[in-house]
């Protein structure tokens, strides 16, 4: 054995456990960083709710009046720090009672009414009012009743109630600067750790190199035990390094709080730390106008919770990946591809820029489907990781397990047209009517085109093609316009023959009939025209044959042109079911799923979830489960065609 | 729509020969017991078949006509023409021909000048446009290497491409989403839908242009070869040369397909400013808007080039599946 390939292991070992250990450690690194980011973020946002709840008790202490509002407010700004600007706004009028904004200090001095484009002051100004009444309706924090907003300038505005005589007459706002500067992660950390991997994995590759297979292994092995040790010691380290942060926001918190209960007392005459409404510690609260439960009433830090870990689940699929790495480097993985790339380098060049645009734009978003529909995610906490919103088979579950199709109500039975058995059983029967009708339509033109010397052949063929070539969401449109119940052409027809109007839309019978005239309307040419192609290669003399034997048209249709015409029409029914079974257009633009979801199909249901509910995760588990049943369907299909093929 | 024709299975050439014979042996049991095919027969069959066509006829260009009737009533009802209070039954048949009261441009003048339709014009052909020559591009290049080199992952590439168009359109969407708008800041713009429309239409236009690369003799290639020409020159000199047709007909199918798609349109393009025709078409006639003057007027203007091109192009598409079928 050469030297050359007796050192092949010990390379693999430290390219594999370095490109490993720089991946694990590398994201373990970023999201320390975010977590401290988080952290500083989240002390900004206390510090700002601890002065805008220190501002509202000033403003709401009896003692202040209007006419003191604006004095008492400009006081307590000069003796907080970080604070631009304070503006209080009445609802009844419309008015900004106190204001420190540079702007409004030189040109517009308060008190005076809101401006139009000060419109969504007054706009928020309501929505907090309208929060508080239902969180305390329902018993529940339900919805922010203290609203925070990035400034696009920098900074952060915060923007809270602002109670009158026990009713919330407007609201209270502060802007604050950003000042908690978050901790930075070191990276000495992280790149020991990573040469600790490193370390691991080439030890038994370096010391059974001249017998390569326990050299691979031992160093996968090793580089395993190293990344389990790594991510371990980096996970002690982030905790203890958040705790110390934290705990300093704590500190820093509690400062604040103080020195906001000295600006109080100063602003507002006599004794207030009576009041319970002006205890500092309850000043910090979360955006419900919950305390936190860190600070006593006095501003004394108490003992913190235990810390969450940073990484969460998504430690586990780090550690996996990691190790897919190395396993597939020291494996040689990498070699072999990189000597298939080189080699076939012009071919991959040729197909590289297909391969990327499907990559980025039509595998990963499929993958990525998948993977959502094992989330609970929605429009509400899309910025979550996978890993926080897991749920594993939970939607699956809730979708295949939901019996529930008819429920007994007021007036007897009534079907449960949400649910996914209904909306399956409309889809069959949806693409059964359609597929029937299509074929029949189609078959029955391109026989009767068929027939010899017949006159404007051309002529037919061309305006029955027309369908198939209108946009089909024009078509769709058209005939939802022609099915109005006013207006609509079909209804004049109805009473021409005094017949009532019809409500096409109100009744899943009749909004199922305008889906399918639609339907059928444009997709009879293109079995028309499949069938003439295929009518058209029947060699004449078969028929004249038949004839002259004197069998009847219909043991000619049955023995000659049935047979003939198996070959093409199997495949364009295989077609054209999967496009009936998929024909978005048609159902969303006709009947919108009208009435109450009775007429929905699987896709329009599940583009409803997903665009109109925003529950992304379960939608996704949706069209995973209309992808298994065409893939069902497929296969079904394809083993049957060739079944009747030989 | 053109799109799902590449998930086509074969079709198998059917052994007419054989057939042949079979029918004959069937033919041959069946005693002749009538004459048929008398004069006065073929006659009636042909006045029949002339009823039913010129019903059908009647059936496929009424909504057509219908649809043109509004555009040219100059008004945005969706009625043909105003019933009074207690319409006769004359009155009923009148609102159902398809003709106007009036004739007027006013439908088309105002939805180009009036209605942001123009813009919403301009932007369909921009990323129709886009799409398909950026989409070519990628597909012949990839065709080529499918149809002409051999490479480790050739077989696994072209069924990966027939694969992917079985995925469904709206397990896409949310990623598609999610990687256009949240990632790639895309969102209303041109630029993204450009890509997400020449990437969905790649695996046909491979399918497509490497069933016709295949057909083109390799002798002019080894000719090349000899001479000392690179794959490049090659692929730029030769094949795309010949390949001429083949390359317009993918060419006016992408394009027909990105001028006509509506579901990714409606989803990506919120700014009414970035609306594409179809889009913009839904949002005259969709919701509580009743606009149906515009819509029908703009129709026309958005359909009939597409309805046109299609006319001619069908024979492509429909001689694309026969020839694809015979030779399996």
């Amino acid at each position: 054995m050469s030297t050359g390939t007796a050192q092949r292991p010990v390379i693999r070992a430290i390219v594999g456990s370095l490109l490993a250990g720089a991946l694990a450690l590398g994201v373990a690194h970023a999201l320390l960083g975010r977590a401290f980011e988080n952290l500083a973020t989240d002390t900004d946002d206390r510090s700002g709710i601890v002065a805008l709840n220190a501002l509202t008790a000033v403003v709401q202490s009896p003692q202040s009046s209007d006419d003191t509002l604006r004095r008492t407010v400009q006081g307590w700004q000069t003796r907080t720090s970080g604070i631009t600007a304070s503006r209080i706004v009445r609802i009844a009028g419309a008015e900004l009672l106190a204001s420190t904004a540079a702007h409004d200090s030189v040109e517009a001095e308060a008190p005076r009414r809101l401006e139009r484009d000060e419109k969504p002051l007054f706009d928020m100004a309501q929505r907090l009012r309208s929060a508080v009444n239902l969180n305390r309706d329902e018993g529940a924090p339900r919805k922010n009743e203290i609203e925070v907003e990035s400034l696009p300038k920098g900074g952060r505005s915060f923007s809270g109630p602002f109670v009158e005589d026990g009713e919330i007459s407007g609201l209270v706002q502060v802007q604050s600067i950003d000042t908690a500067v978050p901790r930075r992660p070191s990276w000495w950390i992280t790149l020991g750790l990573i040469l600790m991997v490193v370390g691991c994995a080439v030890v038994p590759a370096f010391v059974f190199r001249r017998r390569s297979r326990v050299a691979t292994w031992g160093a996968v092995g090793a580089g395993a035990i190293g990344l389990i040790a790594a991510l371990t010691l980096h996970g002690s380290f982030a905790t203890k390094a958040l705790m110390e942060a934290q705990a300093q926001g704590d500190a820093a918190i509690a400062a604040r709080a103080r020195s906001q209960a000295d600006a109080v007392s100063a602003v507002i005459p006599g004794d207030v730390a009576t009041e319970d409404s002006l205890a500092p510690g309850a000043w910090d609260t979360d955006v419900y106008r919950r305390s936190r439960g860190r600070l006593t009433a006095d501003a004394t830090i108490l003992p913190a919770p235990p810390m969450p870990s940073v990484f969460g689940k998504s430690l586990f699929l780090l550690f996996a990946f990691a190790l897919v790495l190395l396993a597939t480097t020291v494996l040689g993985g990498f070699h072999a591809l990189g000597r298939a790339l080189r080699d076939n380098r012009v071919a991959y060049a040729y197909i590289l820029p297909a391969i990327v645009g499907m990559a980025l734009l039509v595998y990963f978003p499929f993958v990525y489907g998948v993977v959502l529909s094992f989330t609970d995610s929605t429009l509400y906490n899309a910025n979550q990781g996978v890993a926080e919103t897991w749920i594993g088979l939970r939607n699956y579950a809730d979708i295949i397990f939901d019996f529930n199709v008819f429920s007994h109500g007021d007036n007897g039975w009534v079907v449960n047209y949400s649910n996914f058995y209904w909306t399956l059983f409309f889809t069959i029967v949806w693409t059964i009517t359609n597929v029937t009708i299509g074929v029949t339509v189609g078959l029955a033109l391109a026989l009767v085109l068929n027939i010899k010397n017949l006159w404007f052949k051309p002529l037919y063929r061309v305006v029955l093609i027309l369908p198939w070539a209108v946009p089909n969401y024009i078509t769709a449109l058209v005939w939802k316009g022609m099915f109005h119940r006013q207006f609509g052409v079909i209804n004049q027809v109805l009473e021409i023959f005094g017949r009532q109007p019809i409500s096409w839309f109100d009744n899943p019978l009749s909004s199922f009939a305008t889906a399918l005239a639609t339907n059928g309307w444009l997709s009879f040419p293109f079995m028309m025209v499949v069938s003439m192609g295929a009518l058209q290669s029947i060699p004449e003399e078969l028929y004249e044959a038949a004839e002259v034997d004197g069998a009847s048209w219909r043991q000619r249709f049955f023995a000659i042109t049935l047979p003939a015409l198996r070959p093409a029409l199997v495949p364009a029914i295989i077609l054209s079911v999967i496009w009936t079974f998929n024909m978005f257009n048609v159902i969303y633009l006709v009947t919108g799923g009208e009435p109450s979801g009775a007429t929905e199909i699987l896709v329009t249901q599940a583009y409803k979830f997903a665009f109109e509910r925003y529950r992304y995760g379960y939608a996704a588990a949706y069209s995973t489960i209309i992808f298994m049943i065409l893939l069902v369907y497929g296969i079904f299909q394809n083993r049957v065609s060739r079944a009747t093929e030989a | 729509m053109s799109n799902d024709l590449a998930s086509l299975p074969p079709i198998e050439a059917p052994s007419l020969r054989k057939r042949v014979a079979s029918v004959g042996r069937y033919i041959a049991g069946i005693r002749a017991d009538r004459a048929s095919g008398r004069p006065g027969q073929r006659r009636w069959m042909h006045v029949a078949a002339h009823a039913f066509l010129l019903l059908m006829v009647a059936i496929t260009l009424y909504p057509l006509l219908w649809v043109t009737t509004i555009a040219f009533s100059g008004s945005q009802s969706l009625a043909i023409v105003d019933l009074p209070e207690h319409a006769t039954r004359w009155d009923r048949v009148r609102a159902v021909i398809p003709w106007p009261s009036t004739w007027s441009s006013q439908n088309f003048v105002s939805v180009l000048s009036d209605q942001p339709f123009g813009k919403w014009l301009f932007n369909s052909f921009l990323v129709s446009f886009g799409a398909t020559i950026l989409g070519l591009g990628i597909a012949c290049s990839a065709a080529y290497a499918f149809s002409r080199l051999t490479f480790p992952g050739r077989r696994v590439g072209m069924l990966s491409f027939l694969v992917s168009q079985m995925f469904p359109g709206t397990l896409m969407m949310i990623p598609l989403y999610i990687v256009l708008v949240q990632w790639l800041n895309l969102g209303s713009s041109r630029l993204g839908l450009i890509l997400a429309y020449a990437t969905t239409s790649v695996p046909f236009s491979v399918w497509m242009l490497k069933g016709y690369f295949d057909t083109i003799p390799k002798d002019l290639e080894e000719a090349a070869l000899i001479e000392g020409a690179t794959t490049g020159q090659i692929f730029f000199r030769v094949i795309l040369p010949l390949a001429k047709p083949a390359l317009a007909v993918t060419a006016l199918f992408s394009f027909m397909s990105a001028w006509n798609e509506f579901i990714l349109a409606a989803t990506f393009m919120n700014e009414e400013g970035m609306y594409t025709a179809p889009v913009g078409l839904r949002f005259f006639v969709g919701g509580f808007s009743q606009q149906w003057g515009y819509f029908a007027a703009g129709a026309l203007i958005t359909a009939l080039p597409v309805t046109i091109l299609f006319l001619f192009l069908q024979r492509y598409l429909v001689s694309g599946l026969t020839a694809g079928s015979v030779k399996g």
